[in-house]
């Protein structure tokens, strides 16, 4: 629910941003009701635009001041509504802070504003033969800031690693207006603890980072890319094991399911792959070119070993496209045949992916439900794609439920219940599958050393209070998505 | 006879505002929220609003549609007025989400909501109508013979209405020749250093059967039009701005499809296109056009229906849609759609030519209605590669709009000003001898913020300069 401001604070939040960014018509603020995740949906009370860390502060010193809490929000990409407006909350949006600051090829290190785009930045550093290594799929649009929250990862974070890994210094604004400066100058920790890498990852419930710090790696001088299509999937995750077991190093490793393929091959999309494939695997190497043939023809051996039907390499940059296409374009596809998409997101140990797949693929024909698999398989990070209307109201209850068991499958399978989309207010439930109380309470402490109150994005992440995760996740969510699919 | 009025093509219910987006569910149901589009967009970009991105225009329409937001209210009609209608974020959407379609019925929605200003209004009915087009570009190209419009741009205040009626004398003035400086140059080499050696009889291009300018839907007429020896018989939209202010192009477009080996038959009662209409919410008055379009090049019996302005391409090619909700004039209006081309489309798919050196540096920009909506980037750069001597530099940030959107600088003055004096920044960094971009619309935009600016104010369209090429070489004496 929306709790409008009064018009005092409205005033005051003009007088900072400038009128023009506080927006308060509720007509307005219905674009501000949902993230990537469009399933939940609630309008924030109003939303600010700050255009400087200074601004930052003095927005959140008045709001804090009256306990009223903020969301924050970058491009609104986030696939477990973590900028989902809490009730009664206020979003702060930073797209208007999208300058990049600075550019140290020397030192390679770049500072940016929290609203710069992920891709703009690798953009940026191009010309010094740098670039920032994280590249989520979302990369052209998604913010620094947004993948800071939410320690975003990529198809190459298997070879690179995530977010954490290059965030070198933060300038975050804390609850009640404080401003403080973690890390910096290239060195991860400022002496003492890692307070950078605590914020790194804290999902907008510690506060607004405002200037962050990365650290850019060379480009890579060659590329090698293989496309590998098998009959099923088992043979997939074979070569994947035999791949990584051979001790290759693949920047990326990524498999698209059949029914995937399926989605992608009867979209506008098509990208060519034969008929009645059971699964295609994108094998990236990259590097010095000394040595990078020869990995590739490792990795080919590797799939023909188990029976792939072929394996196609790009000799071209145009051709490398190609090649991902497939895999880029899958969201979109299953976007384009079917009214509603939930992208879930786990994590299990990788040679667990057959077992787990085999199942989820059983949970679809449970709940009759069409379930589409694209994964990042060199981390074991899954990406189940449940196809569904929402206005189907029994359909969605079976989502919910076959959602829930995913999850549960995965955690059961030695994995966890996020690889790179974090908890938000979407997997807020499921926390107690990995979690036992003790572990819970130490979140919430450190979650308080930043923000006592809970007015940065209050509700996500951390349950209040234990939930037990069986019963209650299915229905609870159910029932609130049914009100807003129900909803006038 | 054309000027029949198609009735209500959304269909009975169509008084309820949001029938007409309700009929297209199916185009909103494919975005996903993934937020693609929004760097692509010039609005969100300078504003930060989610409001004025992409996506939330999607919302705003589903809200709608959801009926959870009025089509009356401030909200909607603010921000779909303020899309600049670039389709830029077409091209980028993961899901084909049809923004383009879906912003007209938006406007359309919002018109019947809260019709348009005054001048709006006036605007549409002036260049929907031939008899009242006609004075109106009489007088448009006095003020531009005498001088007096480009007086006006230097002279008259920069905000209020003086400041618009500036905008406008500036755009006026923008619309003149501006290949002077560049006839003029004299070239590096000899004047006929053409590496033209053979061919230059068009009659000799072979006729190729398999060319996609064959119409091929078995609804479309037999290919017993080409002769031998010639490619398609091509009917030239004269349109509306382009006939009152560009007539010059209009030749030069007839002149070089006609070397390149085309047919190019007049087809007088040809009218305007109907883009703005559709754009400005008035989606009858774009099917009344649009018919009457439709009516005229079937009478002329051509193949192809060939336009210089992109965004009369981008229309034309999306009568089909246009109609979609009538089961009587869809097919037709479909076929129609397929056999529309951008002049460069032909000129590219013809070689083009090579004709004279035009010695001359070139700061080319793309038109959105051009590259997004019709994916055309490349066939205008393949014209003036065919014209030695030219050089093409394509600006920074060619990708995005320009800020015209047909009147956008009047109706936005802030905004669109802002969008079109980055444009302008990009266009004058590339320090060519002029300015050069397919569309009528961006030539008058550009020049005009050069000209506001004081900077040299020389605009082309690519086919101009092929056009001197050829003169040059002698080819059409
Ligand atoms: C098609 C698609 C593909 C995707 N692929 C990937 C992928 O490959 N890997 C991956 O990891 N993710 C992926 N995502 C998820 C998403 O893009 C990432 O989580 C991204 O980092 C979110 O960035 P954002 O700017 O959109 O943030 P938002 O969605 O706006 O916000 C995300 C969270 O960050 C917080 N936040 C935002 N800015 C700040 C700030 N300045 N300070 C503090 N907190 C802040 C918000 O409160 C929220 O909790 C994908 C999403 C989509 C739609
Ligand atoms: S890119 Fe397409 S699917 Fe994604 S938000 Fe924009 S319009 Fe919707
Ligand atoms: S058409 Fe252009 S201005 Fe309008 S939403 Fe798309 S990108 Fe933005």
């Amino acid at each position: 629910m929306s709790v409008p401001l009064s018009s005092k604070t409205v005033r005051d939040l003009r007088s900072i941003v400038g009128a023009a960014h506080v927006i308060t018509d509720p007509d307005r603020l219905l674009a501000y009701e949902s993230d990537g995740l469009t399933q939940y949906r609630a309008a924030p009370s109003a939303a600010v635009l700050p255009a400087s860390s200074d601004e930052v502060a003095r927005v959140v010193e008045r709001l804090h001041g009256e306990g009223i809490a903020i969301v924050p929000r970058g491009a609104g990409t986030g696939l477990s509504g973590g900028a989902l407006p809490s009730e009664g909350a206020v979003v702060l949006g930073t797209a208007r802070m999208n300058r990049i600051l600075e550019v140290d090829p020397d030192d390679r290190l770049a500072v940016v504003q929290p609203g710069v785009t992920n891709a703009r930045l690798t953009e940026a550093t191009r010309p010094f033969d740098l670039y920032y290594a994280p590249d989520p799929s979302s990369q052209s649009t998604c913010t620094l800031g947004g993948n800071v929250a939410e320690n975003s990862g990529g198809p190459h974070c298997l070879k690179y690693g995530v977010t954490s890994r290059y965030v070198t210094g933060l300038t975050v604004v804390l609850a009640g207006g404080r401003v403080a400066r973690l890390g910096g100058s290239g060195r991860v920790a400022s002496g003492g603890l890692d307070l950078t890498g605590l914020f790194v990852g804290s999902e907008g419930c510690f506060g607004i980072a405002t200037a962050i710090e990365v650290r850019l790696l060379p480009l890579p001088a060659s590329v090698r890319t293989l496309l590998a299509i098998f009959d099923t999937m088992e043979a997939a995750g074979h070569a994947v094991t035999g791949i990584i077991g051979s001790g290759l190093m693949p920047a990326a490793v990524e498999i698209i399911d059949r029914a995937t393929i399926e989605a992608v091959e009867a979209s506008v999309f098509a990208a060519g792959y034969p008929k009645g494939v059971g699964a295609a695997l994108v094998v990236e190497f990259d590097g010095t070119e000394a040595g990078l043939d020869a990995d590739a023809d490792r990795a080919e051996r590797c799939c023909l070993e188990v029976g792939a039907r072929e394996v196609r390499r790009a000799r071209s940059e145009e051709e490398r496209l190609g090649l991902w296409k497939g895999r880029k374009k899958a969201f979109g596809a299953m976007g384009r045949i079917a009214p509603d998409l939930l992208v879930q997101d786990a994590t299990v140990p990788r040679t667990r992916l057959p077992h787990v797949l085999a199942s989820i693929t059983e949970i679809g024909k449970q709940y009759e439900l069409r379930i589409a698999n694209v994964f990042h398989a060199g981390d074991g990070n899954l990406h189940p794609n449940i196809l569904f209307d929402r206005a189907d109201p029994d359909e969605l209850e079976r989502v919910e439920r076959a959602s829930h068991e995913i999850m549960k499958l995965c955690v059961d399978a030695g994995g966890t219940i996020t690889g790179e989309h974090g908890v938000g207010i979407d997997k807020r439930a499921y926390m107690g599958l990995v979690h036992n109380e003790t572990e819970l309470d130490m979140l919430r402490r450190v979650r308080g050393v930043f923000d006592a109150d809970h007015l940065f994005n209050p509700g996500k992440v951390v349950p209040d209070a234990v939930e037990t995760p069986a019963e209650p996740v299915g229905s609870e969510r159910a029932s609130a998505a049914h009100a807003e699919a129900g909803a006038p | 006879m054309a000027g029949v009025r198609v009735a209500s093509a959304a269909g009975p219910g169509s008084d309820t505002l949001a029938s007409a987006l309700e009929a297209q569910r199916e185009r909103l149901l494919p975005c996903v929220h993934c937020g693609f589009c929004l760097p692509a967009c010039p609005t969100y970009e300078r504003l930060g609003d989610e409001n004025d991105s992409p996506r939330g225009r999607l919302h705003l329409m589903q809200a709608v549609v959801d009926g959870r937001l009025d089509a009356a209210s401030d909200a909607f009609h603010t921000h779909i007025d303020r899309c600049l209608g670039c389709r830029a974020c077409e091209p980028v959407c993961p899901s084909g989400v049809e923004y383009g379609t879906l912003l007209e019925l938006a406007r359309e929605a919002a018109a019947r909501a809260r019709p348009p200003a005054l001048p709006t209004r006036l605007l549409l009915s002036v260049m929907g109508s031939r008899t009242a087009r006609s004075p109106f570009f009489v007088g448009g190209r006095m003020l531009r013979a005498t001088g007096l419009a480009s007086l006006g741009a230097r002279i008259l205040p920069s905000e209020g209405v003086l400041g618009t009626g500036r905008l406008g004398l500036a755009m006026l003035a923008a619309s003149a020749d501006g290949t002077d400086r560049i006839r003029r140059a004299r070239p590096a080499g000899g004047a006929h250093a053409s590496p033209l050696a053979e061919g230059t009889s068009p009659d000799t291009t072979p006729a190729d059967p398999e060319s996609p300018n064959v119409p091929s839907s078995p609804s479309d007429p037999p290919s017993s039009a080409f002769s031998a020896g010639r490619r398609a018989r091509v009917g030239l939209l004269e349109g509306c701005v382009q006939k009152g202010l560009f007539e010059r192009i209009n030749a030069a477009t007839a002149r070089t499809l006609r070397f390149n080996g085309y047919d190019v038959v007049p087809v007088p009662m040809g009218d305007c296109c109907g883009a703005l209409h559709a754009h400005g919410g008035d989606l009858d008055g774009a099917r009344r056009l649009a018919q009457r379009n439709m009516d005229a090049f079937e009478r002329a019996d051509v193949d192809l229906v060939v336009t210089n302005a992109a965004g009369c391409g981008a229309a034309m090619k999306e009568y089909g849609t246009l109609f979609d909700s009538d089961a009587d004039l869809a097919d037709r209006a479909g076929a129609f759609a397929r056999r529309v081309r951008d002049v460069s489309e032909l000129l590219e798919e013809a070689g083009p030519r090579p004709g004279a050196e035009v010695p001359c540096t070139l700061a080319y920009d793309h038109p959105c209605h051009l590259q997004h909506a019709q994916g055309l980037a490349h066939a205008p750069l393949a014209v003036l590669g065919a014209v030695p001597g030219t050089e093409v530099r394509v600006i920074e940030g060619a990708d995005e709009c320009c800020g015209g959107a047909g009147i956008y600088g009047i109706t936005h003055p802030d905004l669109g000003g802002r969008i079109g004096r980055d444009k302008v920044a990009a266009v004058r960094a590339a320090a060519g001898d002029a300015a050069c971009t397919p569309n009528p619309g961006c030539m008058m935009q550009i020049g005009a913020g050069l000209r506001l600016e004081g900077a040299r104010a020389d605009v082309v369209h690519p086919v101009e300069i092929l056009d001197e090429s050829y003169r040059k070489a002698g080819y059409y004496e």
